[in-house]
């Protein structure tokens, strides 16, 4: 019973090697990466990717992509940033925001569903656009002076030097894994990535699971927004530049399957976690901008091609036991 | 699993093979960055018209490198020239800028405007037509704007380019039709007769500077940089290792590193230096944005850790007023587009001024955040002959 519920999760537990693997290494090649200090820092940096990548990971497991969450992270973030400037009480805001970000992401998915655009296209069209509002809304000025009780609310550390974004970070994790793998709506999800006709053959709304997928997909968003709003205490209309692809990173290490159908919370974070591991590490051991590129690039090439070698292994051992039933037959 | 180990450890391979290669690359950089024009002043460093360092024979070889130019300051260029001759009535002037998202552009804006205001009090009747590109990667759109503003025959072009070839087509063709181009501020146009604006490299060494006198000479400093793509964040690094190299011994900079002008990649670099580094005592950011990501790090770590950023946007300004952060360079583009557009009437005139204007930049910091600028510069509006 666990093994067969351990060999589901081989490709989480290649990934939570390699993570492993990777924090053994930099730590030989400088022992102060293991101080308590720095593993909290990992996932303190891979929070905002963390959950970018999170509501990433509904839009591909759809069969899509949503270009546009690095846009609808600026928005919230001006927007939050605004509301909590005239005295909105946090929750307030924070709730506000959060419905913002789903309803962006929903307006992503009807383009995709009722007007059947390429999600690439459509997304690639609502980033421009939100990037654009989120200017035009500011004139292009960050919002100054974001108050106190705003940024409390996700910097204060309850224990230790671990901040409340990173509980959030889990509690979104914790949310999302659950919807995705105990809900009927996550099933529907999975079956209209990896096959829409079939899905909807058997009577799966896939309209609706789409804009629902989308619109969790632009609400995480919204809270990676709030969180760093939170942590820089400015609301910029131009931050989350290029977030997009480095959560897009972070959903394809962890393995989820760019054509739709594939792929868990919990890849998806240590995904996440590994790309932050990474990239503190060779801040640490020193390794030069230029090169750090170079290593990223190489690190997301390799976990693509371990997700084809193990489809391959997998064809190969279901060949094996095939020809040993076969043999046992005759 | 064994063939992931595989993988993984020739990941790491790569890795410690880019450590090194970095630590390399971390030493080359040119060092003939020009000797001797340290800025002497502490708050405000103008005139360094010292000649140039004797190891820079003009380059002809096609890199053109402003800091290594033998440039003057506008009061030079007034002391030479006397008083700006009246252009005709109904000049018009094309100012292109980066994009406008970024304030440092809006203000550079403002400058032109105000430029065109000051003329009209004099009785001159100038327009300046102020444009950017919709955003910093959209080179051929910037383009297109000059190629308009050729079209349209505007008498001069006042141009700041995405990247250092975008514009050269448009310079080339503006000046088939003798309009006169002056490249303002960065990126550079390789082919445009006139530059104006800051030296970059003097902006990291006044950083230093100012620094290495906090620290008293002795400590662990970082830099974050901008994109290294860009002209002026590697010349401010370099101006500020350099520096430091010649005047501070006792200052090692234990670590750069790339934050794509991108505040909170800026913050979490400086957490994680800030742990690993625990004598750290300043960072230098090669931009006012990512200082004040830095800065937030460092409030948080709650260490005595000194922050400089360059620019000058009103938000440091605050910061500094607040005893957040601690100085910013500011390269005042308000006045910065007064001065190019001095310069564009004096060179339609037929003045044969140098090929380098340099502008004025200054450190800011707590002792003179609430200076007015004109004052920190003495800057003299400019002045129209009869």
């Amino acid at each position: 019973m666990l093994k067969s519920k351990l060999k589901g999760m081989s490709r989480e537990l290649a990934v939570l090697a390699a993570l492993i693997l990777l924090i053994i290494v930099f730590s030989i090649l400088d022992p102060v990466y293991l101080t308590p200090g720095n593993m909290v820092d990992i996932i303190k940096q891979g929070t905002i990717n963390g959950i970018l990548a999170i509501g990433i990971t509904f839009a591909i497991i759809s069969g899509g992509i949503d270009l546009s969450i690095g846009c609808t992270f600026a928005i919230v973030i001006v927007a939050v940033g605004q509301l909590t400037v005239v005295g909105v009480p946090p929750l307030v805001a924070i709730v506000l925001g959060g419905i913002l970000g789903a309803i962006m992401g929903s307006i992503n998915g009807i383009l995709i569903t009722k007007m059947n655009l390429q999600p690439f296209i459509a997304t690639l069209g609502t980033m421009s656009v939100y990037r654009g509002l989120a200017y035009v809304f500011t004139g292009g000025w960050p919002v100054l002076g974001i108050p106190d009780n705003y940024r409390h609310v996700f910097t204060t550390k309850l224990f230790g030097d671990v901040p409340n974004s990173i509980l959030v970070l889990f509690a979104i994790a914790i949310v999302t894994h659950i919807v995705l793998s105990k809900t009927r709506f996550g099933n529907y999800l999975y079956a209209v990535g990896g096959n829409e006709e079939a899905a909807k053959l058997s009577g799966v709304n896939v309209d609706k699971t789409k804009i629902i997928g989308y619109s969790i997909c632009g609400a995480c968003a919204a809270f990676a927004g709030m969180i760093m709003l939170a942590n820089l205490g400015t609301g910029e209309p131009a931050s989350g530049e290029g977030y997009e692809l480095d959560a897009i990173a972070a959903a394809a290490v962890g393995g989820t399957r760019m054509a739709g159908g594939k792929g868990t919370i919990l890849g998806t974070m240590l995904g996440a976690l590994l790309l932050a591991a990474l990239k503190i590490g060779m801040i640490v051991i020193g390794v030069q901008s230029f090169w750090q590129f170079v290593v990223t690039g190489i690190i997301i090439v390799i976990a693509a091609y371990f997700e084809t070698i193990q489809d391959k292994l997998s064809a190969m051992i279901y060949k094996k036991q095939e020809k040993a039933a076969a043999a046992a037959e005759k | 699993m064994k063939k992931l180990l595989a993988l993984v450890l020739a990941a790491v391979m790569v890795l410690s093979f880019a450590a090194c290669g970095g630590n390399d690359a971390a030493q080359t950089p040119s060092t003939d960055a020009p000797a001797s024009d340290a800025a002497p002043a502490d708050d405000a460093a103008p005139a360094d018209d010292a000649a140039p360092a004797e190891d820079e024979a003009p380059a002809d070889d096609g890199e053109f490198n402003p800091d290594n130019e033998a440039g003057i300051m506008i009061e030079d260029v007034r002391a030479q020239f006397g008083p700006v001759p009246k252009p005709a009535d109904g000049t018009t002037l094309g100012a292109v800028a980066k994009q406008f998202q970024n304030e440092y552009w809006r203000t550079l804006k403002e400058g032109y405007e105000e430029a065109q205001a000051k003329a009209a009090e004099a009785g001159v009747n100038i327009t300046i037509d102020v444009q950017a590109a919709q955003d910093e990667n959209d080179e051929q759109g910037q383009l297109a704007i000059v190629n308009n503003m050729i079209n349209k025959q505007y008498s001069a072009l006042m141009l700041s380019p995405i990247s250092d070839g975008n514009l050269v087509p448009g310079v080339e063709s503006a000046l088939e039709k003798n309009i006169p181009c002056v490249n303002v501020n960065d990126g550079l146009i390789k082919n445009a007769p006139n530059f104006v604006g800051p030296k970059a490299i003097q902006n990291g060494e006044l950083a230093a500077e100012w620094i290495s006198n906090k620290l008293g000479g002795e400590g662990e400093v970082a830099v974050v940089i901008g994109m290294p793509k860009a002209f002026a964040a590697r010349q401010r690094t370099e101006g500020f290792k350099s520096w430091m190299a010649e005047n501070a011994p006792g200052i090692t900079v234990v670590a750069e590193q790339n934050a794509d002008w991108d505040r909170n990649k800026a913050k979490e670099l400086a957490d994680t230096w800030i742990k690993n580094f625990p004598d750290l005592k300043a960072i230098f950011c090669n931009n006012d944005g990512m200082a004040l990501g830095v800065v937030e790090a460092v409030e948080a770590s709650g260490k005595d850790i000194l922050v400089v950023g360059v620019d000058g946007i009103g938000e440091a300004y605050d910061s500094i007023r607040a005893g957040k952060l601690d100085a910013t360079i500011d390269s005042f583009p308000f006045y910065k587009a007064q001065i190019a557009t001095e310069c564009t009437l004096r060179l339609m005139a037929g003045q044969e001024l140098p090929r380098v204007i340099w502008t004025p930049q200054a450190l800011i910091d707590s002792t003179n955040v609430d200076t007015p600028a004109a004052e920190i510069i003495n800057w003299v509006p400019t002045e129209y002959a009869e």
